[in-house]
C-alpha cells in the first residue's frame, strides 16, 4: 500500500466514525476512490487586459490605438516573430517553452455583456448572454456526476456561482485547520444529532440546517487529509500564492476534490493600467511557477490541468486615463503535461475588425473549452452539463 | 399587534427588540407602533470620528512632499477603519432603527469603497440623509460625492474621452437594473456626465472645458443634456421604480419576489420616488406581517452581530477584532467586494460561515463557564479554543450581563425564546430544547443564538 492509499484508507474509516447516523444519506466519499483528474480554474478578475498580456508586437493598429500603454517589443518576453508575452509572465513563457502551456486566443461568447458581474456570471454559468441561470457549470458537473459538495473546493471564504449546482453546492475553504476546529464544540455536535431530518426541505431554515450537516460531515476530512502532507515548495507570500499553496496541499495530500477554483482581483484597470496589471500579473505569474513546481515534485502535475480566464477583455483603444475600459473577447490559459494541444491554438485577435464598440469579435465560444474539459478530462458527457451541444476543441 | 408581529418588525427594520419592550408595544396599534418608528428617525445623526488632525495636516499639505503624502493616506485608511467601528457601534446603540437600516440598505445599494476618510465619511452621511428621503434627490447626490467620482471613474470621464463605467453602473446597478436600456443610451449618457469632479476637501465641481455640451440622445429625447437631465429622465421610466421596490421587497419583506405585492409598491413609488412613503405602505399593509414573510430572511453578518450585541451589549477591546471577525463572516462595511455590493440571503452561508456563526455567540459571550449540554455537563471547549489552541486569535470581548439582565427582569425562558427568536423552531431542535435543564436566563440566551433559527429573521 502506498502512502497515498493508506492515507485514503485511513481518513475515510475515521471520517466514517464521525458521522451520525442519519447523515448517511448524505454519504460523503465517491464509492471509487479519488485517483483521478484534476481541474483547477483560476479568474484573473476585473478584466484582465488580454491584449497587453501577450502582446501583437508588430501590430501598426495595437500602437495606434494605444499611444501611452503599448508594450514596447524590448519590454517583452519574445515567443515568435509577432508575438511576445509581458514581462511579467516568466513562468508562463518557460511553461511554453515545455510545451505545457496551450493558449486559446480570442474566447468571447455572442453579444458580450460588458459588465463585470454579468459576464463573470455567464462564465461561471456558460450560459448564453440573455439567458439566466442559477446554477454554474461546475455545480451542475456536481449534480450531473452525482459527486459530493467536497468534490470542489473554492478556496475562498464565499462560495461562486460557478461552484452551485442544482442539487450539490461546492464548498468554500481556505484554512482547513480552522474549520474544522469549528465544528468541534461539544454544543453544536448535539444540534447536529437533535435535529429532525424531515424538515430539511423548509425553505431558508431547511437550507441552513443542509449547510450545517454539509460542514461537519466534510471538515473532518479536509483537515485530517490534508495535515498529512507538508510542502517543500516555498511560494511567494501573496494572498493568492496562499491559495494555490493551499490547493497544492489538497491534491498532493489525495484529497478526493476533482475541481478547485480561486481567483486574483483587481485587474479592473481603468486607469493607470501599466504599473497595476505589471504588478498583479507577476503575482499570477510567480504564484503559479511555484504551483506547478509543487505539483510535479509530488508526480500530480499529469493528472493536473489549470485553466485560467478573465470575465472579458478590454478595448482596444485606450481611454483618457492610461487605462482601458470594459471589453470582450480574451485569451484563455491551459496549463497541463497532458495538452494535445501545445503553444497556440488559434491566431491572435484580427485588430482591424472589431465591432461597432471598438471591442473585438470572439473567435471561440468559452462553451467549447469547458466542452473539450468536461469531455475529455473529467469523463463526463459534456451535454449534460452545459445543456447544449458543444463539439470542443482537441486541446486536452 | 402580536408579540410576533412586533419581533418581525422590529427585526426588519431594526436588530430585534427585548421582551419587555415588546410587550409595552403591544398595548398599542399598527400605525401608532409604524408612526413611532419614522418619528423616532425624523432627524438626521451623522455618523462622525475625530479627523481634525488629519484635515489640519491636510490643510499644510505640500503635494510635493511624496513622503508625508505616503503617511497621510496611510492615517487616512487607518481613519476608515476606525469609522467602521463607529458605524457597527451606532448600529448596535442607535434608537435611529429605521434610518440606520435604510442607511445599511442604501450602502449595498449605491455601493462605493474610499480609502479617504474625509470622503468616504460624508458620503456614508449623505446615504444617512436621504435614507427616506426622494429618491431623485439622493441620486443626484450620490452622483456628486467625491467617492463616487472617484470609485466610477467619473473623474476620468472627459469631453475628449468619456469613460463610461459611472453611467453604466448608474443603470445596471443604481435605477433600472441589467439590460434595460441600450449601449448606446450608456455612450450617450456618458457624455452628459463629463467634467462632474471634486476638489480636494471633497466638494462636487464641474470642469466646463471637460464637459461635452452638444447633444445628446437618451431613451429617445433629445437635447443638451448634463447629468441631472439624464438622472431625470432615468426615473421617468417606471423600470426605476419597480427595479427599487423590488430591491426593498428582497431586504425588508421576502427573499422571493410576489410581483403583485412589488406592482402595488412599484405605483406608490414612481408618482413621487418618496422613500419615506414607500415604506410606510410597507411597514403598514397586512401582507408585511404574512406567515410566509416572518422569520424566513437570512440574517447579513452586520444583523446578526448588531442583534447579538442588542440581546447583550458587547465591548470590543481590540476594535481589529471586529473587523476580522467582519471579514470572516463575509461582509466587511465599507470594503464591498465590489461595485454590485454583497449578494446576500443564501450567498452569506456556506459550510464556512456557518460553522462561525453557530460557534460565535459562545465565544463572544462565554466570558465565564457556561453550562449549554443536557444534564449540567462542562462547557469548556470554546475557552480552550481562545487560550491554547488559538493565540493570535483570541478575541477580547466584554460582554454587559448586567444590561441583559436589567432588561430581562421577570422574563421566562419561553418568553426570550420567542424574542430571540422569529422562525419556527425544527421540532428535533425544539425537542432539544425542551431536554436542557437550565434555568439560567444568560445561558439559554447562547444557546438560543447559537441555532441555524437565529441566523432567520
Amino acid at each position: 500500500m502506498n502512502r497515498r492509499n493508506f492515507i485514503k484508507s485511513a481518513s475515510l474509516a475515521s471520517t466514517a466514525l464521525f458521522l451520525p447516523k442519519f447523515v448517511s444519506g448524505f454519504s460523503l466519499l465517491d464509492e471509487a476512490i479519488a485517483t483521478g483528474k484534476k481541474l483547477v480554474i483560476i479568474q484573473l478578475s476585473g478584466g484582465n487586459d488580454g491584449l497587453n498580456t501577450i502582446v501583437p508586437f508588430r501590430n501598426d493598429i495595437y500602437y495606434k490605438k494605444r499611444p501611452s500603454l503599448a508594450q514596447q517589443k524590448s519590454n517583452l518576453i519574445g515567443i515568435t516573430d509577432e508575438i511576445g508575452f509581458h514581462e511579467s509572465l516568466i513562468a508562463h513563457s518557460n511553461l511554453y517553452n515545455n510545451g505545457e502551456l496551450c493558449v486559446v486566443n480570442n474566447v468571447g461568447y455572442p453579444n458580450p455583456n460588458r459588465s463585470h458581474f454579468r459576464s463573470t456570471d455567464i462564465w461561471h454559468t456558460a450560459s448564453d448572454s440573455n439567458e439566466y441561470l442559477q446554477s454554474g457549470w461546475i455545480g451542475r458537473y456536481l449534480d450531473a456526476s452525482k459527486s459530493k459538495s467536497l468534490d470542489a473546493i473554492e478556496v475562498d471564504d464565499t462560495l461562486s456561482l460557478m461552484l452551485k449546482g442544482e442539487q450539490t453546492d461546492g464548498i468554500a475553504n481556505k484554512n482547513p485547520a480552522l474549520f474544522y476546529k469549528t465544528t468541534q464544540a461539544p454544543y453544536f455536535k448535539k444540534v447536529v444529532e437533535h435535529h429532525n431530518e424531515a424538515h430539511l426541505s423548509e425553505h431558508n431554515l431547511g437550507y441552513l440546517y443542509k449547510t450545517m450537516v454539509t460542514a461537519s460531515s466534510s471538515a473532518k476530512y479536509m483537515y485530517e487529509t490534508s495535515k498529512t502532507f507538508t510542502t517543500k515548495t516555498t511560494y511567494p507570500n501573496t494572498g493568492f500564492s496562499k491559495q494555490l499553496k493551499q490547493v497544492a496541499d489538497f491534491i498532493n495530500s489525495g484529497l478526493q476534490t476533482k475541481v478547485y477554483y480561486a481567483s486574483l482581483g483587481g485587474f479592473d484597470t481603468h486607469a493607470n493600467q501599466v504599473n497595476k496589471q505589471k504588478r498583479l500579473l507577476k503575482v499570477y505569474d510567480e504564484a503559479m511557477e511555484a504551483f506547478v513546481k509543487d505539483l510535479k515534485e509530488q508526480d500530480s502535475f499529469k493528472d493536473t490541468l489549470i485553466l485560467t480566464f478573465s470575465e472579458f477583455g478590454r478595448r482596444v483603444q485606450q481611454n483618457a486615463a492610461n487605462g482601458t475600459d470594459h471589453g470582450t473577447a480574451n485569451q484563455v490559459f491551459l496549463i497541463g503535461n497532458q495538452l494535445k494541444k501545445q503553444g497556440f491554438y488559434n491566431p491572435m485577435a484580427d485588430l482591424s475588425n472589431l465591432d461597432t464598440n471598438g471591442d473585438l469579435k470572439y473567435d471561440i465560444d468559452f462553451r467549447e473549452i469547458y466542452a473539450s474539459v468536461l469531455n475529455n478530462w473529467l469523463d463526463i458527457d459534456a451535454k449534460k452539463v452545459l445543456g447544449k451541444p458543444f463539439s470542443g476543441l482537441n486541446i486536452v | 399587534m402580536t408579540l410576533q408581529e412586533i419581533v418581525h418588525i422590529y427585526y426588519r427594520v431594526g436588530f430585534g427588540i427585548s421582551y419587555a419592550e415588546a410587550t409595552i408595544l403591544q398595548k398599542e396599534s399598527k400605525e401608532t407602533i409604524v408612526n413611532e418608528l419614522f418619528n423616532a428617525s425624523r432627524e438626521v445623526k451623522p455618523l462622525a470620528i475625530d479627523i481634525s488632525e488629519l484635515t489640519a495636516k491636510v490643510k499644510n499639505l505640500n503635494m510635493k512632499d511624496r513622503k508625508k503624502l505616503r503617511s497621510l493616506i496611510k492615517d487616512s485608511t487607518k481613519k476608515v477603519h476606525e469609522l467602521n467601528i463607529a458605524w457597527i457601534y451606532k448600529l448596535g446603540n442607535t434608537e435611529q432603527l429605521l434610518r440606520e437600516k435604510m442607511t445599511l440598505f442604501w450602502a449595498n445599494h449605491f455601493v462605493c469603497q474610499d480609502n479617504n476618510i474625509l470622503h468616504i465619511q460624508h458620503y456614508n452621511n449623505t446615504l444617512r440623509k436621504h435614507a427616506l428621503g426622494n429618491f431623485k434627490d439622493f441620486v443626484i447626490a450620490i452622483s456628486k460625492e467625491a467617492s463616487m467620482i472617484k470609485y466610477l471613474n467619473t473623474k476620468q470621464n472627459k469631453k475628449a474621452k468619456p469613460n463610461e463605467n459611472f453611467a453604466r453602473e448608474l443603470m445596471e446597478l443604481f435605477t433600472l437594473g441589467r439590460d434595460n436600456y441600450s449601449e448606446k443610451d450608456i455612450k450617450e449618457s456618458a457624455r452628459a456626465f463629463t467634467g462632474w469632479n471634486h476638489d480636494f476637501m471633497g466638494n462636487f465641481r464641474l470642469r466646463r472645458f471637460q464637459h461635452d455640451t452638444e447633444e445628446k440622445t437618451f431613451f429617445g429625447e433629445t437635447g443638451n443634456f448634463d447629468g441631472e437631465d439624464i438622472i431625470d429622465i432615468i426615473l421617468k421610466q417606471k423600470q426605476c421604480a419597480k427595479y427599487i421596490c423590488e430591491k426593498i421587497y428582497r431586504y425588508f419583506v421576502n427573499d422571493t419576489i410576489d410581483d403583485s405585492r412589488v406592482s402595488e409598491m412599484t405605483t406608490i413609488f414612481f408618482k413621487d420616488y418618496d422613500i419615506e412613503n414607500l415604506m410606510r405602505f410597507v411597514l403598514l399593509s397586512d401582507w408585511f406581517y404574512d406567515e410566509k414573510n416572518i422569520g424566513t430572511k437570512i440574517k447579513s453578518p452586520i444583523e446578526f452581530l448588531v442583534g447579538v450585541h442588542r440581546i447583550v451589549p458587547m465591548q470590543f477591546e481590540k476594535p481589529r477584532e471586529l473587523i476580522y471577525l467582519q471579514k470572516l463572516l463575509g461582509q466587511h462595511l465599507l470594503f464591498p467586494p465590489n461595485v454590485a455590493g454583497w449578494k446576500g440571503g443564501r450567498n452569506w452561508i456556506n459550510p464556512n460561515t456557518m460553522m462561525l456563526r453557530l460557534n460565535l455567540p459562545s465565544v463572544l459571550l462565554a466570558n465565564g463557564p457556561i453550562s449549554l449540554d443536557e444534564k449540567g455537563e462542562f462547557e469548556d471547549d470554546f475557552q480552550r479554543f481562545n487560550n491554547k489552541r488559538n493565540k493570535q486569535r483570541k478575541l477580547k470581548v466584554l460582554p454587559d450581563w448586567e444590561t441583559f439582565h436589567s432588561q430581562q427582569k421577570d422574563v421566562t425562558l419561553k418568553q426570550l425564546q420567542q424574542t430571540i427568536i422569529v422562525s419556527p423552531l425544527n421540532s428535533g431542535t425544539a425537542a432539544y430544547l425542551e431536554k436542557l435543564e437550565t434555568q439560567d436566563l444568560k445561558k439559554y440566551s447562547i444557546q438560543l443564538m447559537s441555532l441555524p433559527e437565529y441566523q432567520l429573521c
